[in-house]
């Protein structure tokens, strides 16, 4: 029967060709605007670290010694970059103390710092690069991927050794090879010796750096250096949540310093809801522990945030991209109304044979189904053919320079979603056309031929 | 008229379809215009400065670990630029109108007295000779004298030793009406830094100078220019003549590394600043565009189909009434009143969802209320549509001869 009704819909189909044109192709249009924006929102809501992600936590005190900001702050913005409270930093000793308490399966301490680079031979220079200063964990806990050589190990941590991780971009770059282990970069007049290469490492969003952007179309960081020897260079995050007010008296500006200001990441990974449950209390033990903090008028604060939440609270998907899914959503609408329009005009057209059908015993139900999938067999049709057109779509995101259009792939989990969605659209405006048609009367019919 | 709307009681599915098709597009349709009308002013607001003859230029000192002094000898600099030829003046400023990078501080009332502060303040500052060179016009007061212009250096990543800000300030018309309504604001004291306890005083005001960038906090034009020796991570801004910029653009790195080679220059003219801010703004523009295009286009289709469809259905009775003595106008006249009917029932619908949509994008979008008056221009936009998607189904129908109703009866 199935196989029957099929062969009526594609005989039905190819009955009027301009007129199954038209619906495929109005299908085709809306489908594929819908797909190009659906396909940019999902990479850029996608899982940063899949697999790694949801064991990740970043860990937070408030530790600053001085009143809760309010009026009277500074706010500024650089090439790019906002300098501005609440990225859930904290001081370098507060930092150093959850570090060597060990209680979560691993720990880092993270934190973005700008620096001009110069190989050892100061034959080839990198200028505002960006590098993460962070501590031996990072690399086994992000899963960094290495090519070659190693990590550094906390007793490096502890030793304040200027060894470095690079990744395989930069390293061709400053030493024109991939494998530069042994090689040396030079900043601010400090030696790091490279110790290991990785292949280049960005995931998307940027989530343990949100105050540098939250997307990025060309790569990370390219080098990792121990927080210790970076800070014994001179290198500093360039901006904090907030300083002690003794320090902010003495000092004017956006000021990165650690040791008085609260400016670097604790990133913690836990594996159980027993571990998570165990370091929230212990994080509010710590707070509630600093003497120093009595007289500032704050309660005692800590958060332990997973990374969606991160996410979420930072609102890192940009609006226009849910924006453009809305337009393009109202836009697949406005072609469904159009194809129900022309397949009432061409299934009533068919009126005549249909009555002579039912005169001769179909039942509604055998009009009905063959009309829903003629309509269904026409989206299907539509669906094959947004496929070029959303990657002509894609294509055009791509040549957008806004800083996260270019991260735009169709993996394979959008093709499902167009096909699920075009079977759908198939069936939705297959149904009042095809109930229209079913209800012809059987005698009525004959008689007028 | 009746003979019309009982046609079309006959009809209601293929109404309501048409109905809900123009609703929906003129309810996006509305709203789209609006958002470009939006975007579109916005582009056009005047930045306050003179846009075609600026180019600017920043420097970052490399340290390669032999000794090189990073930065260089502002001072120098700029005297090598002012030598260049097609240079009229040169200043050093922390930013320009539009260059996205800002800083924003607390302007307080009352000294200390946080209640009374007034947040998100942007601060300019700029060397000797900076309302000059950048163009800036005051529509009271006067411009810094020599002696006012002071070691202060807020604007720079990293922190450094504090110094007490200027004395002397200039306003733009926005931030004095925030800080006085009403008040005429010069020689009025107000104050700054972290602890409110730094007086400056208003000497001028300029009527518009735009942020280096529009955002909800600081909003457009709320923004004082404070006069400063020396800026460090600031811009130079060389007043240009209109058809030199292109070649001092080029030149400039040459010059600043004639001075200092250890760094990096970066020089840029300021129209393509100011076309780079809005380069996000453009492309909405275009989006919506397009979106809208592709609304109407298949709007008009739908229309034109149905339209079609009918004509054909009623080719019988279009003979009949031409055999019985209706003339070709008056067939025109009924389908495209009817086309009228239907398309008007489908603007008071949108109209609603259009109201509806402006709230809720409100809500999400940080956008303005959409004045009523936009309602009429998406009206008028598909009954045009609608009066011309009809058209031709219209005279076909009109052409129908009246020997027609003799054919299959």
């Amino acid at each position: 029967m199935f196989r029957y009704n099929l062969e009526l819909a594609l005989h039905g189909l190819r009955r009027f060709p301009k007129s199954t044109a038209l619906v495929v192709l109005t299908v085709a249009l809306g489908l594929a605007a819908c797909m190009t924006t659906l396909t940019l929102l999902h990479v850029l809501s996608a899982d940063p670290l899949p697999g790694r992600s949801q064991h990740l936590y970043l860990a937070w005190v408030d530790t600053v010694l001085a009143k809760p900001l309010g009026s009277g702050s500074t706010d500024m913005a650089l090439d790019g970059i906002s300098y501005s409270q609440g990225y859930e930093r904290i001081k370098l000793a507060d930092a150093q103390a959850l570090l060597a308490a060990h209680r979560g399966v691993r720990q880092a301490m993270v934190a973005d710092m700008i620096a001009n680079l110069a190989s050892e031979d100061g034959k080839h220079t990198q200028n505002q690069q960006l590098v993460l200063a962070t501590s031996a964990d990072f690399i086994p806990m992000f899963g960094v991927p290495l090519r070659y050589g190693r990590t550094w190990t906390a007793a490096e941590d502890a030793a304040r050794v200027p060894v470095a991780v690079v990744d395989s971009e930069l390293a061709r770059k400053l030493f024109g090879t991939a494998d530069a282990v042994g090689r040396g970069v030079r900043i601010n007049g400090t030696v790091f010796r490279v110790v290991g290469v990785s292949t280049p490492y960005a995931p998307q969003p940027r989530f343990y750096g949100l105050n540098f952007g939250a997307y990025s179309s060309d790569g990370g960081e390219g080098l990792y250096l121990p927080y210790t020897a970076a800070l014994d260079a001179g290198l500093a995050p360039p901006d904090a949540d907030a300083c002690d007010a003794d320090y902010q008296a003495a000092n004017h500006g956006m000021s990165g310093d650690p040791r008085h200001c609260a400016s670097l990441n604790v990133w913690v990974q836990l594996d159980t809801p027993r571990q998570v449950a165990d370091y929230r209390s212990f994080l509010q033990h710590y707070v509630e522990q600093q003497k120093a903090l009595v007289g500032f008028g704050k309660p005692a604060r800590s958060q332990l945030t997973s990374v969606a939440a991160w996410l979420k609270r930072n609102d890192v998907v940009p609006d226009s991209a849910r924006l453009n899914v809305w337009l393009a959503g109202s836009f697949l609408l406005l072609c469904m109304l159009n194809v129900v329009g022309l397949l009432s005009a061409r299934f009533l057209r068919r009126s005549p044979e249909v009555g002579i059908r039912r005169a001769l015993g179909a039942p509604r139900r055998a009009v009905f189904l063959r009309h829903v999938l003629e309509a269904s067999l026409a989206c299907m049709l539509g669906g094959v053919l947004a496929l070029p057109l959303t990657l002509l779509g894609v294509w055009i995101l791509r040549q957008q320079d806004n800083g996260f259009s270019g991260l735009v792939r169709l993996d394979p989990a959008m093709f499902g979603v167009l096909f699920t969605l075009a079977l759908a659209v198939g069936v939705l405006v297959g149904l009042l056309p095809a109930w229209r048609v079913s209800r012809v009367e059987p005698g009525l019919q004959v008689k007028s031929e | 008229m009746h003979p019309i709307l009982s046609a079309l009681k006959h009809h209601k599915t293929t109404v309501v379809l048409v109905a809900l098709e123009i609703a929906l597009t003129c309810a996006i349709v509305t709203n789209a215009l609006f958002l470009i009308g939006n975007r579109l002013a916005a582009m056009r607001v005047p930045t306050g400065v003179a846009d075609n003859e600026l180019v600017w230029a920043r420097t970052t000192g490399l340290d390669l670990g032999q000794g090189t002094r990073p930065g260089g000898d502002s001072a120098a600099d700029m005297a090598a630029l002012r030598g260049m030829p097609g240079v009229e003046s040169v200043a050093s400023a922390n930013s320009l109108p539009l260059s996205q990078n800002y800083m924003s501080v607390g302007a307080w009332r009352r000294p200390g007295d946080k209640k009374d502060a007034l947040d998100n303040v942007v601060e300019y500052t700029g060397t000797p000779g900076m309302l000059r060179t950048l163009g800036i016009k005051l529509s009271a007061g006067r411009d810094f004298l020599p002696q006012e212009y002071v070691p202060y250096d807020p604007n720079r990543i990293g922190g450094g030793v504090k110094t007490p800000p200027p004395r002397v300030v200039i306003v733009t018309h926005t931030l004095a009406e925030a800080l006085w309504p009403g008040e005429n604001p010069l020689g009025k004291i107000f104050w700054l830094d972290s602890e409110g306890k730094e007086p400056v005083q208003v000497v001028g005001v300029t009527d518009h100078l735009l942020n280096p960038r529009i955002t909800r906090y600081q909003g457009a034009d709320r923004n004082m220019i404070l006069p400063v020796t020396r800026v460090s991570g600031g811009v130079y801004v060389l007043r240009v003549k209109p058809g030199m910029r292109g070649a001092v653009k080029l030149a400039i790195p040459k010059v600043l590394q004639g001075i200092d080679p250890a760094r990096m220059v970066q020089a840029e003219v300021y129209t393509d600043t100011i076309a780079d801010y809005y380069h996000g703004d453009r492309a909405m523009v275009w989006v919506l565009l397009v979106v809208t295009g592709c609304l109407l286009a298949l709007t008009a289709l739908g229309v034109v189909g149905l339209s079609s469809f009918w004509v054909q259905q009623r080719t019988r009775q279009i003979g009949i009434r031409r055999a019985i003595g209706a003339t070709r106008r008056d067939i025109l006249r009924y389908f495209q009143i009817e086309n009228l009917l239907i398309v008007t029932l489908g603007i008071v619908l949108g109209s609603l969802s259009a109201v509806g949509l402006n709230l809720w994008l409100m809500q999400h979008y940080e956008l303005a209320r959409m004045p009523l008056a936009w309602l009429a221009s998406g009206a008028v936009v598909l009954w045009l549509l609608g009066q011309l998607a009809v058209l031709g189904p219209a005279l076909r129908a009109a052409a129908v001869p009246p020997v027609v109703a003799t054919r299959t009866i």
